[in-house]
């Protein structure tokens, strides 16, 4: 999902890094004093969990935690996913820093994205809720894979041909993703619902 | 009531093994590796081969190989990679004869790209004794040639045993230092550890935390 440095033309770096402002601007605004445990830590989930490989079939790919993280966080997640990409760029030259911007688009976007769409079924809870949660989760991959090929649209790669390579790749982590987000939020309704705020709010 | 603090608390329990355990899981079945792009170039007489990999070991099939004289960014050759990562092609004259450095670069799929700079003196020993066989030791016969007319056809023939001889040696060690060379370039990578991880970790708490401090003085503020 991570974009290489060198790759996009500079209005898409630079309409990237507008665009991951203004999120990080909202989300910075939206922060408040209870929701900086819930941040750090899936903060550190996103960083943990996107450099981490697991051999799935012919290739090996890593987690986003995307959709669980719009799902928690709305909005905030911008800013969580942020800092974790900032700190793969510096410490991993994972990414980099020239494409921060549209790295976190790409992942973020979806985030705040899903969080509208499913809120209104998640707080109905239920089989409902369950079945938001991981459309949630799936989502919320797909909608990065999209964006990663509209990314890539300014260089000369033809647009379907990324976008069913980067979906086609990514459909067992979609399913992981679903199933993880279910579970968490089950998890979370069960013992924590106060974590799950953000959507009752 | 009972049963039900019961069951949150037995929840809670497996939930934080369970989460521990995967991702101990996690980093140890899988040397935690990000999906960078690397390419690393060789010279082998007049020839430079290339090779592309995910790390740390997926081959980039029908990768996208540009070279470029790092200089001036011109594109000398392109080519595509085979189903091993691997690529490789002719040292352009144009190259030789500038001494240009080789920036090669591997564009994959989605979006991954890697690059490797291939300087000039790497690869132009081999080039000029494949490719110019007259240049380098045509200064070398002068002295014996001057000791007697008579020695001169032993001296030519010293001089095609030692280009020969030149060509052999190169031939032999660049043999011998593949491997080597091959190992230095994989130390090169750097890999994901988990200290590194861990260490992100902290980083991420730790600015957390100064948000966590500066909000708490505001709220006391007001």
């Amino acid at each position: 999902m991570h974009i290489s440095e060198g790759v996009l033309s500079p209005a898409v770096l630079g309409g990237g890094a507008a665009l991951a402002a203004v999120g990080t601007a909202i989300g910075l605004k939206k922060l408040d004093y209870e929701a900086i445990p819930r941040v750090a830590i899936l903060s550190a989930a996103f960083f943990v969990a996107t450099l981490i490989h697991v051999p799935l079939g012919p290739v090996a790919e890593h987690l986003v935690l995307n959709g669980l993280m719009g799902l928690l966080l709305g909005w905030l997640a911008v800013p969580a996913i942020l800092i974790a990409l900032f700190l793969q760029a510096l410490l991993f030259q994972f990414g980099g820093l020239t494409v921060l911007g549209v790295n976190t688009v790409t992942m973020a976007a979806p985030a705040v994205i899903c969080f509208y769409v499913f809120r209104p079924l998640l707080r109905r809870g239920g089989v409902l809720g369950m079945a938001a949660a991981f459309a949630c989760g799936a989502t919320a991959i797909m909608l990065s894979g999209v964006l990663v090929a509209a990314a890539l649209l300014f260089t000369g790669q033809g647009f379907l041909q990324v976008a069913e390579l980067v979906l086609v790749a990514h459909i067992p982590v979609m399913i992981i993703e679903g199933i993880i987000t279910l579970f968490v939020f089950l998890f979370l309704e069960k013992v924590r619902p106060e974590m799950l705020e953000g959507i009752y709010a | 009531m009972p049963e039900l603090f019961f069951r949150t608390r037995m929840l809670t329990a497996l939930g934080v093994q369970g989460l521990l355990a995967l991702l101990v899981l996690c980093v140890l079945a899988a040397p935690a590796q990000a999906h960078r792009v690397l390419v690393f170039a060789y010279a082998e007489g007049d020839t430079i081969f290339t090779e592309s990999k995910f790390i740390p070991n997926d081959p980039v099939r029908q990768g996208k190989i540009e070279v470029l004289d790092a200089k001036t960014g011109q594109t000398l050759l392109t080519g595509t990679t085979n189903d091993q990562g691997k690529f490789s092609f002719k040292i352009p004259d144009q190259a030789i004869a500038q001494k240009m450095d080789l920036k090669i670069v591997v564009e994959a799929a989605m979006g991954h790209r890697g690059e490797w700079l291939l300087k000039a003196a790497n690869y132009l020993t081999g080039a000029h004794t494949a490719g110019i066989p007259a240049a380098g030791p045509a200064a070398t016969p002068a002295p014996s040639a001057t000791a007697a007319p008579a020695a001169a056809p032993a001296a030519t023939a010293g001089t095609i045993n030692q280009q020969g001889l030149e060509a052999a040696l190169n031939k032999v060690l660049e043999r011998q230092l593949g491997p080597i060379n091959e190992k230095l370039t994989d130390l090169t990578i750097h890999r994901t550890t988990l200290p590194d991880i861990l260490g992100g970790i902290g980083y991420i708490l730790g600015l957390f935390g100064v948000a966590a401090y500066f909000l708490s003085k505001r709220q006391k503020n007001t």
